[in-house]
Parts: structure tokens; C-alpha cells; sequence
């Protein structure tokens, strides 16, 4: 009698294989340096902070394009973490579908796993930015605490890049070809964001598609975009000041009024609330449906993800 | 602004004497490689059919699929002129697509050139002046292929024993009446009229030319990828039942496929959870682990990560991973590659040692001589005149010699490989001996 058949035959369904392959990804964890995305999310953070955290929710330019630059660190992290955890071992996935294992449960684990990696990655940026002395959201929409509101959107962020990575892993054959399309959805990712760079009409639905579109909605509201000032226009005309007009300096001369009375702040929150957006309102309404949307499209990957692995049996040899 | 394209009618002219040209040259060029003249002229199947000529498939493939979607964006842009933000975004696709059909153009040119044995430097020719170029390799004689396409639709298939056998009590009992696939459109038959019954505790070599169908065979015998068959293993359908039989089927695959930051143990552990019953108690789930590591002589190295392991090492813990679950069929694809001789004898030896126990152990190796003694019968798989896979022998190793008239495996191999891959060419010869060997046998 075989080892099989002392037993009515019954092996560990979806749960259980998923805490199995749990256990195997957190020791890859630590004996495949996986662990270096860490301390590399800490470096990517600071090197933004210094870069663009001066004017992070001071200015309407500064926070654009400070969270700008913080969805486009979390997009990064989320490439890197998964990019290449399935097409690396997708010949050894593939005989252990043969033995049993259920695609579900091997994406399940990633999931998890992903999970807790985009959520360290994000304690870590917070960390690093409050370190750096960046201003980071003085007010709460969704929980009591404004920085958790923010870190669940960066949160969502990375993980919805996480996943999107994951479903181009699951698609490609090889690291080589993950890595051939991983610049190309980057860049996509960037130009489409729909705030920062400015598209075409024709072309803004497409910006839909992104998760930093949706990110950087989030970020924008939650930091009440719409209630601070605007310093482009005053720092451009700023720059005409020495104008001669019939050999006076009309400009120069408004300056100095402007300054003498006060009134500069006055200019720059006029300034701004001309150029006031409502999709970036202080909303809860606004947040939460950007972490909606960042849900839709992570469930998105993911099942296109699930559906491109169960036909791995189809990979030649 | 208004903008107004005005595509000249005179480049529509000179794309379709271009195409037509390319057209007659394709024509002749047909005639010369036995392919169907009539392909020339069609947009699509023309482009498919040229890859043919130049022993090229595989490229030709893409090429074609390439024309299709260069071909349809084409058409459309001809009618999207008067919108011409989207006829410029077309013509970003197009681009790409034509930059691409030139690259695989220029692929085809090249297994063109060395078809036809002429100098690499015609491939110029070809890119810059390629309807001239058709033109004249289509119709000056000189120009002549080294090879023709082969026509599988005239050739006819070894006869077949074209019945299934009866079902052994204890054994695995093979009846598979074809394996077919559908590839790039066309339906290809991989194996046809397979049937034998093999005992328990034999070990069996699974002999077979590249391209011949062994992997082909071993997936349809465990029930990975079907064929139109019946499998049974003792009294069960493997098919039928193929998520219980599945883990009574251990497959070691020819690569060592595991993590090679993982332990030993761990990787046996995770193989053990994947595999074994759940109703199995840790207790003896940890015994059976530690009597592999045991068997198969990794206890001194179970703490070590796999990449650390030898060749041989690995090997052991790859089958130990299969036969975790002390399965009835055993089935190994090429166990002793990258193996030194005597590293690989200990592994066929202990292999021997499995099918004692009374199971059924399936290898295929490139190397049977140096282990032939190990073995009790062989499979001989051979291609026949329509590239299907076929039986031309199952029996003992002795009687294989008699059979094929040869003394070694490697002769037998020989015999039955194509001619063009340097071999007899006589697995037709040998199919249809042993389909009326069977016949006899089975009335």
C-alpha cells in the first residue's frame, strides 16, 4: 500500500498552500536580499524630500509637484518590489501547478506578501519625510489622524503598482522581458498622470488608467490644494520689475506698495483662488473615491493576473 | 488651422507595383520550393509561405502575424485622411510595425539566401530592390533551392495497429489513438496510435529522436495534457480521476526546478505539504521527509540553501521532491543530464532500486548505453513520413537488438532518425514491423 492510498486522498486546498508559499516568499525575504527594497525606499524618499519637499503643501506648484513626486516614488517602489517575483521562478511555478499547487493560492500569498512590503515601504517614506522636515497634511478626512490618511493613500498607491508589476511578471516569460516593459509602463504612468504634464483633451480619459492620476488626487485634497497660495504668477512678474515704461518703473513702484502694505499674501491667495481646482477639494468624498479607484484597478491586475497564471501549463518547455 | 492630407494617388501606384512585382518574383520562387503558387498573390499567406521557402517557420510566424496587423492599419489610414490627428497617430503604430516587418523581412532573406546557397551580400539586394530581386531568383535558372518544402498532406502515415489493448490488473496500460494541436491555424498531429502495457516494477528507457514526440507522450500518459487516450494505472483512469491519480504520478522535469535560496529541508517540507495528504499527522510527515533525506543521501547537507548543492545533489533532491509521495509511476526526463558517468550510474542505479519496490519508473536519457544493464524494457518513439509521433517498439532491452538488428541504443536511435538529421530514415520501416508484431500478438 503507497503512501497516497493509507489515506482517503484530500490535500491542502487554497488557505493552506497559501500560507505555505507565505512562509517560502518571507524566507526568500531574507536569503535573496528582497530585503534590499527596504532601505532602497528609504533612500528613493529622501533623495525627493531634498529634492521637492521644500514647498510640499506650502504652495500650489510646491505640492503639485511634491506629490507628483511622491506617487511617482511609490510607483517606483511597487515596480521594484514585484517586477520580477513570477517570470523568475515561472518554470518552477509551472511544475508545481503540475503537483497541485492552485494559482490562487500562489497569488494570494504574493498578495500578502506585497502587502506588507508596500506597507513598510510607506511607513518608511512617511518617516524619512518627517525626518527631512517635510510638511506633510496638518488635517484628517477619512480617519482622526491626517497622517494615516495619508499613508493609506500611498498605500494604495504602491500597491496598485505592486500589482501592476506582479501582472507583467505573470506575462512575461523572462526578467529580461519584465524588465523591457517596466520603463515603458513608468513612463506611461508619468506622462499620464494628467496634472503634472499637461495632455491633449483627447487624450486626458487615458489618465483614468493610472494609478498616479488617482494618486496624486488623493494627495493634492488631502493636503486642501485648494486653500494655498499661488507664487508662479507673482514670482514671474516679479521678474519685470525693472521694466522702464516713459522712463519710469511702474512695476517696481506696485511692488514696493505691495510690500509697504502688506499685501503680498493677499496677491498670492487671489492668485490663487483664480486658479482653483475643484477635482483637488479638501473632500472626503474626493479621497475616497481615488482609493476606490486605486482598488479597482489593483482587483484588475490581480484577476488578469490569476487568469494569465492558470495558463502557465501552456508554456513550452 | 486647417490641415488637409492629400496622400498622392502616385504612392498608392508605386506600393501596388511594388507588391505585384514582389508578387511574380514570389511566384517563381514557389514553384522552385513545391510550394502552392497561388499564395504568391495573397496578401498575408504570401508572406507566410516565402518564411517556408526560406526554412524559416518560426520567423515566418511573426512575420505574418506582423503583415495582418500592417496590412489593416494600412487600409484604415486610407480612410482616415480627412482626420488627421488620428491618421497621425496611426501612422506611429505603422512605423513601428514597419520597422519590425523589415527586420523579420531581412531574417527571411537570410535562410532565403542560405536555401538557395548563394553569398550572404544578395540580402542588399533584397533590401533595397526587392521585387526585382524576387523577380529574378523566381525565374533565372540558376537560382535553384538546396531544399524543398516538405508536403505532409501527400505523405502517408505507417500503417496502424489501430485497436486498443486490454487493461492490465497491475500495471499501467497505455492506449492513446492520436494527440493532436491546432498550430498557427493548422491542426498538427503530435502522436498516433501509442498502446502498450507495462508492468509493475519495471524500469523502462523512453528512446526517441529530437522532435519525435517523448515529452509529447510523458504528458499525455500523466494526464498534463490530454490526448484522445486511455491511460489507466492499475484499475484507474488517470484522466477521469486525474485530480486524485495526479499525485500518484511523480514527474521529475529535466531541469532542476527549485528555489536555489530556499534550504533542503524546506524545500522537502513545502514539497511534503504540497503533496501529501492532509489527513497525514506532522509526525509522519517529518518521517517520511527525514527517510528521503535519508534515501537519497542529503541528510548531511539538509540545512544547506540549494544553490549550494552539486549537480548530483540537486538531481537527488529534484526526484526526492517527486517521490515524497511514493508514487506508482515514476517518470524522470533526463536525470543524468549534466552528470558525470559515475555520479549518473549511482543515480540509475538507485532508480532500479524505486522499481524493485514494485513501481514503475520511465526515463529518458541520452546516454541509455552506459545504463542500459538497468533497464527491463524500452520505447522506441520515432517520426514517420508525416512527423507524427509513433510507436516502432515496446518490449525488453534484449529483444530490441534482435528487433531494430543493431547493438546498442544509440544504433537503434540511428536507425529511426530522419535522414536529414543524419540518421537511416527507416521509422516507417520499423513502425508498421512492430504494428504487425502487435497485430499478431493480440489477434
Amino acid at each position: 500500500m503507497t503512501v497516497m492510498e493509507a489515506y482517503e486522498v484530500k490535500h491542502r486546498g487554497r488557505i493552506a498552500q497559501t500560507f505555505i508559499y507565505l512562509g517560502k516568499l518571507f524566507r526568500l525575504f531574507l536569503f535573496q536580499s528582497d530585503w534590499k527594497v527596504l532601505p532602497m525606499s528609504a533612500v528613493i524618499a529622501g533623495l525627493v524630500a531634498f529634492a521637492v519637499g521644500g514647498n510640499l503643501y506650502k504652495t500650489m506648484e510646491g505640492t503639485l509637484m511634491g506629490t507628483f513626486a511622491l506617487s511617482c516614488i511609490c510607483v517606483w517602489n511597487g515596480f521594484f518590489n514585484s517586477i520580477q517575483m513570477i517570470c523568475r521562478e515561472r518554470a518552477i511555478v509551472k511544475r508545481e501547478h503540475r503537483a497541485g499547487l492552485h494559482i490562487t493560492a500562489y497569488v494570494a500569498s504574493h498578495m500578502i506578501y506585497q502587502a506588507i512590503l508596500c506597507a513598510l515601504q510607506v511607513i518608511i517614506t512617511i518617516v524619512v519625510c518627517t525626518i527631512m522636515g517635510v510638511t506633510l497634511p496638518q488635517k484628517s478626512l477619512v480617519t482622526p489622524w491626517p497622517l494615516v490618511d495619508l499613508g493609506i493613500t500611498l498605500f494604495f498607491i504602491t500597491y496598485c503598482a505592486d500589482m501592476l508589476a506582479l501582472l507583467v511578471s505573470a506575462f512575461a516569460r523572462t526578467t529580461t522581458t519584465a524588465m523591457t516593459i517596466m520603463p515603458f509602463l513608468l513612463i506611461v504612468q508619468l506622462l499620464f498622470s494628467g496634472a503634472f504634464f499637461s495632455l491633449p483633451k483627447e487624450a486626458m480619459p487615458l489618465s483614468n488608467l493610472t494609478t498616479t492620476k488617482w494618486g496624486l488626487t488623493a494627495l493634492c485634497a488631502q493636503g486642501d490644494y485648494n486653500s494655498l497660495p499661488m507664487v508662479s504668477v507673482w514670482n514671474n512678474a516679479l521678474k519685470l520689475k525693472n521694466v522702464e515704461i516713459d522712463g519710469g518703473k511702474p512695476l517696481l513702484m506696485m511692488f514696493q506698495y505691495i510690500e509697504e502694505n502688506d499685501m503680498r499674501e493677499d496677491i498670492l491667495m487671489f492668485s490663487a483662488q483664480q486658479n482653483q481646482k475643484p477635482e483637488y477639494d479638501f473632500s472626503i468624498d474626493i479621497v475616497i473615491r481615488c482609493w476606490l479607484w486605486l482598488f479597482m484597478w489593483t482587483c484588475v491586475y490581480i484577476i488578469v493576473t490569476v487568469i494569465l497564471l492558470e495558463f502557465i501549463d501552456r508554456d513550452k518547455r | 488651422m486647417d490641415i488637409t492630407f492629400n496622400i498622392s494617388l502616385s504612392s498608392y501606384r508605386t506600393f501596388l507595383i511594388k507588391y505585384i512585382m514582389i508578387s511574380i518574383g514570389y511566384w517563381g520562387i514557389f514553384k522552385k520550393c513545391g510550394v502552392a503558387r497561388k499564395w504568391a498573390f495573397i496578401p498575408v499567406a504570401r508572406e507566410y509561405h516565402i518564411s517556408l521557402c526560406a526554412d524559416k517557420e518560426k520567423e515566418g510566424r511573426v512575420y505574418t502575424v506582423l503583415s495582418i496587423f500592417y496590412y489593416i492599419l494600412e487600409i484604415a489610414t486610407y480612410f482616415l485622411q480627412q482626420f488627421p490627428r488620428v491618421y497621425l497617430f496611426m501612422l506611429i503604430p505603422i512605423l513601428g510595425l514597419f520597422v519590425a516587418l523589415v527586420i523579420y523581412s531581412v531574417k527571411i532573406y537570410f535562410g532565403l539566401v542560405k536555401v538557395f546557397n548563394r553569398k550572404k551580400r544578395w540580402v542588399w539586394g533584397f533590401f533595397f530592390f526587392e521585387g526585382f530581386m524576387a523577380i529574378i531568383w523566381g525565374f533565372v535558372g540558376s537560382f535553384q533551392p538546396t531544399k524543398k518544402v516538405e508536403n505532409l498532406k501527400m505523405a502517408e502515415g505507417a500503417k496502424e495497429l489501430g485497436r486498443d489493448l486490454s487493461v492490465i490488473d497491475e500495471g499501467l496500460t497505455v492506449n492513446i489513438r492520436q494527440r493532436t494541436v491546432f498550430d498557427f491555424y493548422k491542426k498538427k498531429n503530435l502522436l498516433k496510435d501509442i498502446h502498450m502495457r507495462i508492468p509493475k516494477g519495471h524500469m523502462v528507457l523512453l528512446l526517441g529522436g529530437s522532435g519525435a514526440g517523448k515529452t509529447t507522450y510523458l504528458n499525455a500518459l500523466t494526464g498534463y495534457e490530454k490526448a484522445d487516450a486511455n491511460i489507466m494505472l492499475d484499475k484507474n483512469d488517470v484522466y477521469k480521476d486525474y485530480a486524485k491519480m495526479k499525485y500518484d504520478i511523480g514527474f521529475v522535469p529535466q531541469q532542476d526546478l527549485m528555489r536555489g535560496n530556499d534550504t533542503v529541508a524546506m524545500t522537502l517540507s513545502d514539497a511534503a505539504l504540497l503533496r501529501l495528504p492532509k489527513e497525514m499527522s506532522v509526525m509522519e510527515r517529518e518521517n517520511r521527509i527525514a527517510s528521503m533525506l535519508d534515501q537519497f543521501g542529503l541528510m548531511a547537507v539538509k540545512n544547506s540553501l540549494v544553490d549550494k548543492l552539486s549537480g548530483g545533489q540537486r538531481k537527488r533532491l529534484s526526484i526526492a521532491m517527486e517521490f515524497i509521495t511514493d508514487p506508482d509511476l515514476f517518470i524522470l526526463d533526463e536525470p543524468d543530464s549534466g552528470l558525470d558517468g559515475v555520479v549518473a550510474r549511482k543515480l540509475f542505479v538507485k532508480l532500479r532500486e524505486i522499481a524493485d519496490e514494485g513501481k514503475i519508473v520511465i526515463v529518458i536519457t541520452h546516454t541509455p548505453d552506459r545504463v542500459i544493464d538497468l533497464f527491463d524494457d524500452v520505447i522506441v518513439l520515432a517520426k514517420d513520413a508525416t512527423r507524427t509521433g509513433r510507436l516502432a517498439y515496446y518490449g525488453s532491452v534484449k529483444e530490441s537488438y534482435e528487433f531494430f538488428g543493431k547493438t546498442s541504443m544509440e544504433e537503434i536511435l540511428l536507425s529511426i532518425n530522419q535522414k536529414d538529421e543524419g540518421g537511416e530514415g527507416r521509422a516507417d520501416e520499423f513502425v508498421e514491423k512492430y504494428a504487425d508484431i502487435m497485430k499478431e500478438r493480440v489477434g
